[in-house]
């Protein structure tokens, strides 16, 4: 497997991130140091998500209905998985999804993080968009199905009176999983525009006020400084977002359940079908690996994509 | 494009300047209206924003039954207080059941507590092993330093699904159901998230002032506390504050390990105003009570602490 | 925990500073505390009181369960019940996942179709030889509801604890708009071809925006303000509260077998042509577009909010929907239908002890009272449910009668024996898997009723 570098540093002869060998300080390396800084979280990372994962690979290759042991059956999950017209169609669903959400909400959220560093430093308004994040998923996907509902929502009742005719926002195929895409674009707008915020704080102010004074407009100074140094924190953002995104569960299970005609049957709800209602352990296992190795491939082309994959000479 | 300018060969502002590259004697002129265009953007933004909540609010302060036939009504339908009332359990369970509400004994102060304790506990751990192990992805130097990152990092990609019931299965054979530590430890320790975040945030601190340390003599851990942990103040409060709102609002492990009353937290306890029979339809004006009342503690600290974040988002620079 | 302090940001200001390290050792010692006043669960000393989990998911019938449970520990001192309350959505995975940790429930309400899957992995206690044992009468129950809970070969999983059938429910107000009465719905009667004088009850019933009704001249059914009948889904392949009373009306059954069926009737014509019929009420502007239908919070709120005329609901709605304010609504029996009878679909919960737990005796003695007649007329009193013995069935009737809601909707399907049991099948998730798209597409109209022949050789391909 390959090892990304997210320095999300420019090419440049010597990256500070890696100190040149020819200081005494740095001579050794800090091998020792470094396993002790980083006993607790391999404890964590073992004991709460490696093991666990181990099994799971395991339960893939069986048949395991949960609640009886496994019996080992080779690659028949597999199999199956390739011959299955839902997973595809999950697939697809959950692709489709990803895309809406993410391209929306990284735009959106680039644009207000600037917005929030050139107009105000208002605790308010920063708490104000912060706000969806502090309500739980299950409840906002609650919240937007009430305002939604096409004869009681709040919004098709405004529609109405605009003369706009109400919408059946979950119950037709073509809206539905773009409202779920949405919904979800509300509540983690103001978590992404937060983290690029951060991000940007972290860029210093002189640099601005160079090219400021050279003339650069804001637009100019966005492109040339904004966006090359937010790269290591956009890269981090687009595969957090992207990771939690492909995980989608709970916004479907609450409004839609996965319809109309399985339009909004994502990969994660057809896991959790199989798991807990089929007690399909060992197939849901098998697509969860596949799951897992998708994530994993969608992230290193992420970080290649955003030129954060250097090798690093330490 | 690619620029060759780099925040680490720029030594560290002494001041915070929250507002960034806005120099104060240009903010006194003419109207621009780029910034026009940004306030309208903001408004909308804010509206969007904001308007769920005052839905909620309203339904909250309505009567159950009366919400259907009201529905275009935008002020309260029946207003009343019940909603809330059944939140801290000031309602008799009859009672409850006949405005449309759930059961449940609701113990609201206690489950406040529970949920302070949890999401307390597992904020500063988590933040402070995470920077730990993100000091040593990020300001160390050692053999297989990126690929061990790598199989951390790709522990984000875990499907929640694989480590839910095998934790809660080796959570109830350490006998730990029904405790706080039970609730806490399995993101107590590291989240992948955590790591990840801090990282990327640590490599852009200049190593001249880790080198000064390390030339005067300080050890390793002083270098971390003193130097590495200060100098991140945004990115650990951000970090703080989003691990915070996380804990709090987590519902799934805690209902599976933390069903008895002395440890159970909000968010589950909350849960029964979602509970319906089939086809039912929720306590609508009890959910978004609930849901206003369990947001309200962390928003309240939000602000309270929100100079201090602001402040501290930025560089705070080295005294 | 003790960490606290180092994680928080360098103090900027003396004050500050105080102030952060207060607040950071506040932290600590709450999250100190914590721990240290984190005791565990609640377990009984040697000797001391048997504690009994007991689990359900509908609040509405809490009160009156509590009340069995408070007669029950004080008929047996040695023995607590602890009553535990999940929301449905939650439920069966919880349960699941506390199965496997063996930790579950000692007693807990069971679902007809839930349970084939947990007698398969052999979680649930067989009762048979308990009820030997006390020798205890099944024949107090209504008819069908005891054999609901027979395994796959033999064996007994629970006991019945209620049952339920459906109704029509109706706006009070809009049925006196359009010249009907009460007593008229008693001899409503459909059939597939025309839709008999049921469907032109609908007609007149639904109303355009125009205030023209459905059986008016210049009717538009593209542009309804209320609809006459509503539903909330397409209903897969069970229907209970959608299609089912008319299916089961048209001589048609879900399978031949019952329980266990491996083979199930949705290619049968009969159940094309009432699927057929029903879905032209859509065309005809009766019911609503099958986008509009499910983008929908609840049929029930549709209903009180005066969007639906009529709807199909089960009994254990009843009160939630009849006690709605600021509109009148009642319940009416479902249509007679080309069978010259009635049919409902009945369905009962039970109650089952896990297999794992470590008092089975105990748990037995609570799952027997639950099933006696004193806890079934205290369920009765509270008129949320009816409770699965005759005489306490009576006893319900009364007393939702007493607070105004015409029950003998759903006791008539009793007395008249027109009661078709729930299905009661071991892998009825995969089923609903291939039914929910197949019904979602023919009600959407992006597929012709016929296409039910394919999907019920998928079906039954489930068994092969």
């Amino acid at each position: 497997m390959a090892t990304p570098v997210l320095t999300g540093r420019p090419r440049r002869p010597e990256p500070t991130s890696a100190p040149p060998r020819r200081r005494g300080v740095w001579r050794r390396t800090d091998l020792r140091t470094a396993m002790i800084f980083l006993i607790p979280a391999t404890v964590g990372f073992v004991v709460f998500y490696l093991l666990p994962t181990i099994r799971g690979v395991y339960f893939s290759f069986t048949d395991y209905p949960v609640l009886a042991p496994p019996t080992w059956v080779g690659l028949d999950n597999y199999e199956r998985l390739v011959n299955d017209p839902l997973f595809w169609n999950a697939l697809v669903v959950t692709l489709y999804y990803v895309a809406i959400n993410i391209i929306v909400q990284t735009v959106l959220a680039i644009g207000v993080a600037v917005l929030m560093q050139r107009l105000t430093r208002s605790i308010l308004v920063r708490g104000a968009i912060l706000l969806p994040y502090f309500i739980a998923n299950v409840i906002v996907a609650l919240v937007w199905f009430f305002m939604l509902d096409v004869q009681l929502g709040v919004v098709n009742v405004l529609l109405e009176r605009f003369g706009m005719d109400p919408q059946a926002f979950f119950g037709n195929p073509a809206l539905a999983l773009p409202t779920i895409a949405l919904i979800n674009v509300w509540r983690h707008l103001g978590y992404t525009a937060l983290l690029l915020f951060a991000g940007m704080q972290m860029i210093s102010p002189q640099l601005y006020e160079a090219a400021a004074l050279d003339g650069a407009s804001p637009w100019r100074q966005f492109r040339s400084i904004t966006m090359p140094l937010l790269r290591p924190v956009l890269a981090l953002v687009l595969v957090v977002t992207v990771t939690g995104s492909f995980q989608i569960f709970d916004t479907v299970a609450v409004t839609t359940g996965g319809g109309p005609i399985n339009a909004t049957r994502v990969i994660y709800l057809y896991i959790y079908d199989l798991a807990f209602e089929q007690l399909d352990f060992g197939y849901a296992s098998a697509l969860s690996v596949v799951l897992f190795l998708i994530l994993l491939v969608v992230a290193l082309v992420q970080l290649r994509l955003l030129r954060a994959g250097e090798s690093d000479e330490a | 494009m690619t620029t060759t300018l780099d925040p680490g060969a720029t030594p560290a502002p002494t001041e915070a300047s929250p507002t960034g590259p806005i120099d104060p004697q240009r903010r006194r002129r003419r109207v621009r209206p780029g910034k026009v265009l940004g306030w309208i953007c903001m408004i909308a933004l804010l509206l969007i924003t904001l308007f769920p909540f005052y839905w909620m609010l309203r339904t909250a302060l309505s009567t159950n039954a009366l919400l259907a036939s009201q529905a275009d009504n935008l002020l309260p339908a029946g207003f009343t207080l019940d909603g809330f009332r059944r939140v801290f359990g000031l309602v008799t369970l009859e009672d409850s059941l006949a405005q449309g509400g759930a059961g449940g004994r609701i113990n609201f102060w206690l489950y406040l507590r529970n949920s302070v304790i949890v999401a307390t506990s597992i904020t500063v751990g988590q933040v402070f092993f995470s920077a730990m192990a993100a000091y040593a992805f990020a300001r160390l130097r050692w053999p297989g330093r990126n690929t061990v990152f790598a199989v951390f990092l790709s522990a984000l990609m875990v499907p929640g699904i694989f480590t839910a019931i095998p934790n809660f299965v080796l959570i109830k054979e350490l006998g730990l159901l029904n405790t706080f530590p039970g609730l806490v430890l399995p993101t107590l320790l590291m989240t992948p998230f955590a790591i990840f975040f801090l990282r990327q945030f640590f490599l852009g601190i200049p190593f001249e002032l880790e080198e000064a340390a390390m030339l005067d003599g300080a050890s390793r851990a002083r270098t971390f506390l003193r130097i590495i942990l200060p100098m991140s103040g945004a990115p650990i409060t951000t970090l703080a504050v989003l691990t915070y709102i996380a804990a709090w609002n987590e519902y799934f492990w805690p209902l599976l390990v933390g069903q008895s009353e002395n440890v159970r937290v909000l968010t589950v306890a909350l849960g029964i105003f979602r509970s319906q029979t089939p086809q039912g339809s929720p306590d609508w004006s009890g959910l978004m009570a609930a849901t206003l009342v369990a947001a309200l503690p962390i928003v309240i600290l939000f602000l309270a602490l929100g100079k201090r974040i602001v402040n501290s988002i930025g560089f705070s620079g080295i005294k | 925990m003790t960490h606290a302090r180092s994680t928080t940001a360098k103090a900027t200001t003396p004050r500050g500073g105080v102030r952060r390290r207060t607040a950071a050792a506040a932290l600590a010692l709450t999250g100190l505390a914590g721990v240290l006043t984190a005791c565990g669960p609640g377990e009984a000393a040697e000797g001391g009181p048997v504690t009994l989990t007991y689990w359900m998911w509908d609040s509405a019938q809490l009160p009156a369960y509590q009340a069995c449970a408070t007669e029950f520990e004080a008929a047996h001192p040695d023995i607590r019940i602890n009553i535990e309350q999940y929301g449905w959505g939650d439920y069966w995975t919880q349960l699941t996942a506390r199965m496997v940790a063996e930790n579950a429930p000692d007693v807990f309400v069971d679902h007809t179709q839930q349970f084939g899957k947990f007698v398969e992995y052999d979680q649930l206690l067989d009762l048979d030889p308990l009820v030997e044992r006390d020798d205890v009468d099944l024949d107090i129950y209504q008819d069908g509801l005891v054999s609901l809970w027979e395994g796959p070969e033999s064996g007994r999983y629970a006991l019945p604890k209620d049952w339920d059938t459906e109704g029509l429910f109706y706006n009070s107000t809009m049925l006196a708009d359009a010249g009907y009465t009460a007593e008229d719905l008693d001899s409503l009667e459909w059939n597939p071809t025309d839709g008999g004088t049921f469907e032109a009850f609908l007609a007149r019933m639904t109303v355009d925006a125009n205030g023209v009704r459905g059986d008016e001249e210049g009717f538009d059914p593209e542009d309804v303000a209320v609809y006459g009948m509503g539903y909330g889904e397409a209903g897969a392949g069970y229907g209970q509260v959608q299609w089912s009373p008319f299916a089961l009306s048209n001589n048609w059954v879900y399978s031949d077998e019952h329980p266990w069926s491996t083979s199930f009737n949705y290619g049968d014509p009969e159940f094309i042509e009432t699927i057929r019929w029903y879905r032209s009420l859509i065309e005809k502007g009766y019911m609503p577009p099958f986008a509009v239908a499910t983008s929908g919070i609840g049929g029930t709120d549709a209903l009180a909010n005066g969007a639906y005329a009529t709807l199909v609901e089960g009994s254990w709605n009843a009160r939630n929907v009849i006690e709605r304010e600021g509109v009148e609504l009642q319940v009416a029996p479902t249509p007679i239908g080309p069978s010259g009878e009635r049919a409902s679909v009945i369905n009962g919960l039970g109650d089952s002890i896990w297999a794992g737990t470590p008092n089975p005796e105990e748990a037995w003695l609570w799952v027997k009272h639950l099933a006696s007649p004193e806890c079934q007329l205290s369920v009765a009193d509270a008129a949320t449910v009816f409770p699965a013995s005759l005489d306490a069935t009576d006893r319900a009737i009364d007393a939702f009668t007493a607070i105004g809601i015409n029950a003998e909707a759903f006791s008539v399907h009793i007395e008249d024996g027109t009661t078709v049991p729930s299905p009661v099948v071991d892998q009825w998730s995969q089923l609903t898997t291939i039914m929910q798209p197949a019904m979602d597409r023919i009600f959407s109209f992006g597929a012709d009723p016929d296409s039910l022949v394919d999907a019920g050789e998928q079906v039954n391909r489930l068994w092969e």
